[in-house]
């Protein structure tokens, strides 16, 4: 059956080959221009173990990982039956498992799909020479089953194993072949899928991670300070290899107490710098983020949100970083918080985060998650473009003489750097003058207050993009945020397809809060549901500290992390939402 | 940028704001050393950053005419670290208190040494908390009575030089600020020493600590003998942990490679492979599909 598109889960322990399959499958999806949504899973060990991999291969563009998967690679039943709650066959999906592996299936896994027994083991001894091509051997199957794109797979793997071991390729391309001889041999199955899409335009495949470092490069960072943590460290990883080809540099900190410490010192020696982390690690950070906000000194934080609290699930995903984002920290300090969506907003956010900082001489957090962060996604390279702004320097009639922190209408002080020579100044974490000498009066402490907090109605003004998806006017509208934003579009095109009027709403700036986007929204819809991955509904509670959410009107899906939120389980709440209302009221 | 750099004075590195510290104060001493020591080395007053953490030395930053950042308590290296690696060019000193450089910001101390940050960290040593109005350090003798060891300090102390030597500090000096001239001249070799450089000023404070605290320093400071070996480590290890005494003097110093020289040579490496900078597009299409 022609498909336009196809969900592979790879199951298997360190050493099958797991990943090397999922890589190779959606390297070749990409390089013949369709898109590709790829996550990996392991078991707790640091090495071996089991290991999952999940690839959706989609003509269209695609928001989020697959509930079901259509085609499941089965090396070891014990392996899957640590994902079994994660990795689900669909009704009609085909199950390729090893022939001669002893271990019956677990119970109860979609009892109508197909179950075909695979001599992977033996096929790669026979053809190879070793069992060890056997994911090889995959990878031929898929391409004979399902069209997964041969000739990009042939090339992939030839570029893998060539200039290796001698006859390692030879071995491996036998495999292959051997592979796509196997599945002629089962003939056509049933109701298999079989991928069908006209080529296009390579895309690259990189991760939310790897998307915040490359705008940092595109945004002027020079400088990057960080403490390992997961889900985050591939931003110190790719740094540690770019930043120095661009000229800047990379420190491997003790701690994120000296990672925040050592970007506010270098951005205030004027290089755009930044950090990147997780909850526990922003927890750290949280005095000096105070301090970035009280001497007006730009800082760039990533923040790969987990589940919480304390160390909680260090490798999977949650949504309750929001109120440690929007509000950590003693005193009344302005900052900018700005969420990412998908790889292609991790790039975008973390350009308008050193923007933002650099205009506006404010800390700013880009609140990701590791649904997002870790996937691989594909993108079109033509979509890493974003306008670059640098902070304002004095100019020589602002230097005579020189107000590090003048009251100016917006907020906004030109900022001197060292090596400028007519605007010396010295500043601190202290209350300050506007000349940045201390001092303790109420009148003083009220007006730069004041001051500090004006820079943010410019920023409100300029930074308020949402995104708005299904009819204008709508029974139902879903607020949600961050992650949640794919299988959320994913669920509403699907209601709305069928009938039902949905639409939805994501700001892309959680703070300053973009209110008036809010009430439009809120306004054009009869009644909300919110939507999260925060058990204690903090995306509800936050739009409820700027705005009135009648309670008879909204419901609250709200549960914790640990689990991407998938399509099928949005488009459930909708279904419930909208048999809730009247009959009226939904032909209204 | 500095080729007819103009000669600077002591004076022309004072800013006008009053210091807060009390009549009597060790620290007086110690930023009168710094100003000297900085005419001495002429630095151009806006190539200097002064960073600080929290305490009573900490506000040193403000009465000195460079570019200056009292930072928060604990962080000043931090801050210091930034600075110096983003803008290796800069002149860098990090001040600050005993409270503030051992307690809470320990690790910060630690990590500094082990890199061989480019940067002179003075620290200002009162073995008390000063602006907090007199609790124990770590550097208060044990059994001494202070606001927070009511029936003397239960614990020992250790010494902060001895701490730097074993961490990998690749200048460390000892001073007492009632020398200011001593003083003046270790900080300018500290200024001058290409690495880490950790000058600890015994700096006492006349109020928590009374005469009694500047008296001992006095009677205890004495140089270290000319003979000394200060590339040895051992030999430095000597002039640590003294009761009777209080050598002061260099006790250590090396030449090795700092933590700018290593990022340089690496930064040199990785621009040696290609020929031109990468720009935003050629590192997108580093991540087209390898085939």
């Amino acid at each position: 059956m022609p498909s336009s598109e196809l969900t592979l889960g790879i199951v298997g322990s360190g050493g099958d080959g797991v990943i090397t399959v999922g890589d190779i499958v959606s390297q070749a999806a990409a390089f013949e221009g369709l898109n590709v949504i790829k996550t990996e899973a392991y078991g707790p060990q640091i090495r071996g173990g089991e290991s999952s991999c999940n690839v959706r291969i989609a003509v269209k563009h695609i928001e989020a990982q697959a509930d079901r998967v259509d085609v499941l690679v089965v090396f070891n039943w014990a392996d899957y039956g640590r994902f079994k709650g994660e990795m689900v066959p669909g009704d009609d999906a085909i199950i390729l498992y090893e022939a001669s592996d002893p271990t019956p299936p677990p119970e109860g896994i979609a009892p109508k799909a197909q179950r075909i027994a695979v001599p992977y083991v033996q096929i790669a001894t026979d053809a190879a020479g070793t069992k060890a091509a056997k994911n090889i051997v995959t990878l031929g199957i898929l391409a004979g089953l399902f069209n997964v794109p041969v000739d990009a797979m042939r090339a992939a793997i030839s570029k893998k194993f060539s200039g290796k071991k001698a006859g390692l390729l030879e071995a491996n391309v036998k495999g292959f072949e051997a592979g796509i001889a196997f599945a002629k041999t089962l003939g056509t199955i049933g109701d298999a899928k079989r991928l069908e899409y006209t080529k296009g335009a390579p895309k690259v495949i990189l991760s939310g991670n790897e998307a915040c470092a490359i705008a940092a490069v595109h945004a002027g960072c020079r400088f990057f300070a960080g403490y390992p943590i997961t889900p985050s460290s591939e931003v110190l990883h790719f740094l540690s290899e770019w930043l120095p080809r661009v000229g800047g540099s990379v420190v491997q900190t003790e701690d994120e107490l000296s990672a925040i410490g050592a970007v506010v010192g270098a951005s205030f020696a004027g290089v755009k710098s930044m950090t990147s982390t997780s909850g526990p690690g922003l927890s750290l950070m949280t005095e000096t983020l105070g301090l970035s906000a009280m001497a007006e000194v730009p800082a760039v934080v990533g923040n790969v949100q987990r589940g919480r609290p304390s160390t909680g699930l260090p490798t999977k995903t949650e949504q309750s970083d929001l109120f440690q984002g929007v509000f950590a920290g003693h005193g009344d300090q302005p900052r900018v918080v700005l969420s990412a969506e998908d790889v292609e907003t991790c790039f975008h956010a973390t350009v308008d985060a050193f923007n933002i900082a650099e205009e506006y001489q404010i800390p700013v957090i880009v609140l990701a998650d590791q649904a997002i962060a870790q996937r691989r996604e594909t993108v079109s390279p033509e979509t890493f473009k974003h306008a670059v702004i640098d902070r304002r320097v004095p100019k020589p009639e602002e230097m005579a003489p020189y107000q590090r922190y003048k009251d100016t209408a917006d907020g906004v002080s030109p900022m001197s750097y060292p090596g400028i020579k007519g605007a010396i100044y010295q500043t601190n974490g202290l209350e300050h003058d506007e000349n940045g000498r201390p001092g303790s009066m109420h009148l003083l402490h009220e007006k730069m207050s004041a001051k500090r907090y004006r820079k943010l109605r410019p920023i409100r003004d300029k930074y308020h993009d949402f995104y708005r998806m299904g009819p204008e006017k709508a029974d139902l509208g879903i607020l949600c945020w961050g992650s949640s934003k794919g299988p959320v579009k994913e669920a509403v095109e699907a209601a709305n397809a069928a009938g039902a009027k949905v639409a939805a709403f994501a700001p892309k700036v959680l703070y300053p809060f973009p209110k008036a986007q809010f009430l439009d929204f809120q306004h054009s819809v009869k009644r909300i549901l919110v939507i999260e991955i925060s058990f204690a509904a903090q995306f509800y509670k936050y739009i409820r500290t700027f705005m009135d959410l009648p309670e008879e009107k909204v419901k609250i899906f709200a549960r914790s992390g640990g689990k991407n939120l998938t399509v099928p389980e949005v488009a459930e709440q909708i279904r419930k939402a909208l048999s809730q209302m009247s009959h009226e009221e939904v032909l209204i | 940028m500095s080729a007819t750099a103009p000669a600077f004075t002591a004076g022309d590195y004072k800013t006008d704001l009053k210091p807060v510290w009390c009549a009597g104060c060790g620290d007086f001493g110690v930023l009168t050393a710094v100003y000297r020591a900085m005419a001495e080395l002429q630095w151009n007053p806006w190539e200097t950053v002064v960073v600080s953490g929290i305490g009573c030395s900490s506000r040193l930053p403000g009465y000195v005419a460079t570019y200056g950042f009292n930072g928060i308590h604990g962080r000043a290296l931090t801050i210091a670290t930034g600075v110096k690696v983003s803008r290796p060019e800069l002149h860098v000193v990090a001040v600050g208190g005993d409270g503030d450089g051992l307690a809470i910001g320990g690790n910060h101390f630690l990590h500094s040494c082990r890199r061989n940050l480019d940067v002179t960290y003075v620290l200002m040593d009162n073995e008390i908390y000063g602006l907090t109005k007199g609790q124990a350090a770590p550097t208060t003798p044990s059994g001494d009575k202070t606001k927070s060891t009511y029936y003397g300090n239960p614990e020992p102390s250790f010494d902060p030089c001895e701490l730097a030597l074993s961490v990998g500090a690749t200048w460390v000096g000892r001073a007492f600020s009632g020398d200011v001239k001593g003083t003046v001249d270790l900080m300018a070799k500290a200024f001058a020493h290409k690495g880490f450089a950790f000058l600890n000023v015994m700096s006492p404070c006349v109020t928590w600590r009374g005469d009694d605290q500047f008296k001992a320093f006095k009677a205890k400071a004495r140089p270290i003998p000319e003979t000394h070996d200060r590339t040895s480590r051992a030999a430095a290890l000597a002039f640590t942990r003294e009761t009777d005494i209080m050598s002061c003097g260099i006790l250590y110093e090396v030449k090795v490679p700092s933590l700018i020289d290593r990022l340089t040579e690496m930064k040199e490496r990785a621009r040696a492979k290609q020929t031109k900078e990468p720009t935003t597009d050629d590192i997108v299409r580093s991540f087209l599909p390898k085939l």
